[in-house]
């Protein structure tokens, strides 16, 4: 049930931590574009300034050399070959158009058939009286490449980040929430029959505090009314006994009376039939609220094998009635701690319930090892409803008169040493298992 | 036979005494812890029948007191409880045996006239009745001086007739002695009738009288005059 649970749902902790995650990713991925367009805008204004200063320094070199028109166009027209970033070309007119900003995508050399994105300045000098187009066009980082650069770092933040939390979550899940788990702990481990309070460890986080103190209210209350419910069965048992044993005394003087009919004599007859089944539920009441009290509380080595063969052969006769033939795999010497009284009526239970849902000429099964053994037998040719077979008065019917009782005895000393019991149904056989 | 009938339910007192009567038994009652006390600690009986649950004081200490007597009386302890730690801690102080509430008047009858014997006859504990020889210490049976071999359960269901001769017993109180707490379990009790009709047949072919009969619808009776 606990691993059913646990498949579907997550930990306290590592909700927070799903949703931490993932906003620090949609963040992350947030500030790639705005890191672009930051970085972009820098890098374009820093080549811009860049670009005006190779224009203020061209202008400033020219008006301080005096040169031949012939050999500066001579030297441009050379100059513009060797170096395609700046470019200076006399105009056959002058142009009044003031200094603009573009960026071009091209290839970085006449060799190179890969384009690059270009940053460039457009201007309009005066050199010698004569008017000349210069554009000085500098290199800069295509934008997909900024952004890769970009999200990359980013991304090895993101890692940093997550594993951050995760280490983080743990250290607090660890000191945090320890209480909590702790309490969570206790309450799992809690036995409502063992009768036993949780002592609740102190905690300094008011929330846990609160928690804790509800808990232990909830769970003395809980005690207690058990114990008043215990007691009650066991004293409601106790007083019946009394009425009992004078209803049973008097039918048994009835019994006596020489003048009976062989009618009355029926009467009395069913009349105890029906207060032998009063007694027995009676009693296997008070036998259960022992047990739940803690009466049973001498354990002594018993030899497990020994008890059950002592069962069968005690049992022989009726097993013999319904002429069922007893395939029993007994390994000797199973040894287990426990109150003799309690295996006893664990083992003669089963027992008896294997041969009275029997059919005749059926079969039953011991299978005995160091760790279960297993009673099965044929009967119905259907599976009993496992739903409530343990629970009191479940099975009880007109049909097959037992105090409905019997399985949950079973399952109550089952309990009471933390043994499992389980049935199936399988090949036309029904099959308890006690696994020790 | 003189039994003392400690319980305060005066209707269980009534029935045991009634049933007992006529069985050579006289019943005394005593319905409260001082009275009981003042009883056992001045008469002798055969056989005590004590609740352990008295207005007034705790059986325990009745038998404390016949032990620290040093009483030869027999003791039963009835009691509504059946609490293992009483029946140890009552055999210990000397009751001879211990019955839970509710119960067959045939099973206390059985178990009184057990008891008394063992403690009336405790050497040669012989049970005679006609051409029956019962030795109750080595289990056997005679009958005509002829041992008849009879088994475990056949033996102890003819101690309990003879415990309650001339008394109807129903086939639920020989079952519920024949297999104990498990006799609420079973469905039918076919099985007192198997071992009734074995033990039947050993005893008249072994040429006793036909003492055992069977009331019809109820259970069965040992007739001896």
């Amino acid at each position: 049930m606990a691993q059913v649970i646990n498949g579907k749902m997550n930990k306290l902790l590592n909700t927070p931590l799903k949703a931490f995650t993932l906003y620090a990713l949609l963040v992350l991925a947030g500030s790639i574009p705005a890191y672009y367009y930051i970085v972009n805008r820098i890098w374009l204004s820093e080549i811009d300034l860049h670009n005006k200063f190779v224009k203020r320094k061209i202008e400033t070199e020219f008006s301080k050399i005096v040169i031949n028109d012939t050999i500066l166009i001579q030297s441009l027209s050379l100059w513009n070959r060797i170096e395609p970033g700046i470019d200076l070309r006399p105009l056959a007119k002058p142009v009044q158009k003031s200094d603009s900003l573009y960026t071009v995508m091209r290839a970085n050399n006449l060799h190179s058939r890969h384009s690059n994105r270009f940053r460039g300045l457009s201007s309009y000098l005066i050199i010698n009286g004569k008017p000349y187009h210069l554009t000085v066009e500098t290199n800069v980082e295509e934008a997909d490449e900024i952004i890769s650069d970009i999200a990359f770092v980013t991304f090895g933040f993101f890692i940093l980040l997550v594993i951050g939390f995760i280490v983080l979550n743990q250290r607090i899940s660890a000191k945090l929430w320890k209480p909590f788990y702790k309490t969570l702990h206790q309450i799992k481990a809690f036995d409502l029959s063992s009768q036993r309070s949780i002592a609740f460890e102190k905690t300094t986080i008011l929330e846990f505090e609160e928690l804790n103190g509800s808990l232990q209210r909830l769970i003395e209350k809980n005690i207690s009314s058990y114990q008043e419910q215990k007691e009650f069965t066991e004293n409601a048992s106790h007083e019946l006994q009394t009425p009992l044993a004078i209803i049973q005394s008097k039918l048994d003087l009835l019994l006596q009376n020489e003048a009976l009919t062989g009618k009355e004599s029926e009467i009395i007859e069913a009349a105890h039939k029906a207060l032998a089944r009063t007694s027995r539920i009676n009693k296997n009441l008070l036998l259960l609220a022992k047990i739940e009290n803690q009466q049973f509380v001498d354990t002594e080595p018993i030899n497990l094998s020994q008890l059950m063969n002592d069962s069968l052969d005690f049992l022989s006769e009726h097993i013999e009635a319904k002429n069922i033939t007893i395939d029993k795999q007994i390994e000797q010497g199973v040894f287990i701690e426990g109150n003799r009284i309690l295996l006893e009526i664990l083992i003669n239970n089963l027992l008896l319930n294997a041969i009275r849902h029997n059919v005749e000429n059926g079969k039953i099964g011991v299978e005995f090892s160091k760790h279960r053994f297993i009673v099965s037998n044929t009967g119905h040719n259907h599976s009993l409803n496992t739903a409530n077979l343990f629970k009191r008065f479940s099975t009880s019917s007109a049909e097959t008169p037992s105090s409905g009782l019997g399985l949950a005895i079973v399952k109550q000393i089952c309990n009471r040493y933390h043994w499992q019991i389980h049935y199936s149904f399988d090949q036309q056989l029904h099959c308890f298992f006690v696994a020790f | 036979m003189r039994i003392l009938i400690i319980e305060d339910e005066p209707e269980l007192a009534k029935s045991i005494a009634d049933y007992l009567l006529g069985e050579n038994y006289l019943c005394e009652f005593a319905a409260s812890f001082e009275e009981a006390f003042e009883k056992v600690t001045t008469y002798e009986y055969n056989c005590i029948l004590l609740d352990l649950m008295l207005p007034g004081g705790d059986g325990m200490k009745i038998l404390e007191e016949l032990k620290k007597q040093n009483k030869q009386d027999g003791v039963i302890i009835i009691s509504a409880k059946n609490a293992l730690d009483d029946k140890i801690k009552g055999l210990h102080l000397g009751a001879d045996d211990y019955l839970a509430k509710p119960f067959h008047l045939s099973e206390l009858a059985a178990r009184i006239y057990s008891v008394i014997r063992r403690r009336q006859f405790a050497n040669a504990n012989i049970i005679q009745q006609n051409e029956l020889k019962i030795d109750l210490l080595a289990k056997t049976l005679l009958i005509h001086n002829t041992p008849v071999l009879l088994t475990k359960k056949e033996f102890d269901l003819l101690l309990f007739f003879m415990g309650n001769r001339n008394r109807v017993i129903s086939k639920n109180a020989l079952a519920e002695h024949l297999s104990g707490d498990l006799a609420d379990m079973l469905d039918n009790h076919d099985f007192v009738y198997a071992h009734i009709k074995n033990l039947k047949k050993k005893l008249t072919e072994a040429g006793c009288d036909n003492y055992l009969k069977t009331v019809y619808g109820t259970g069965y009776k040992w007739e001896n005059e």
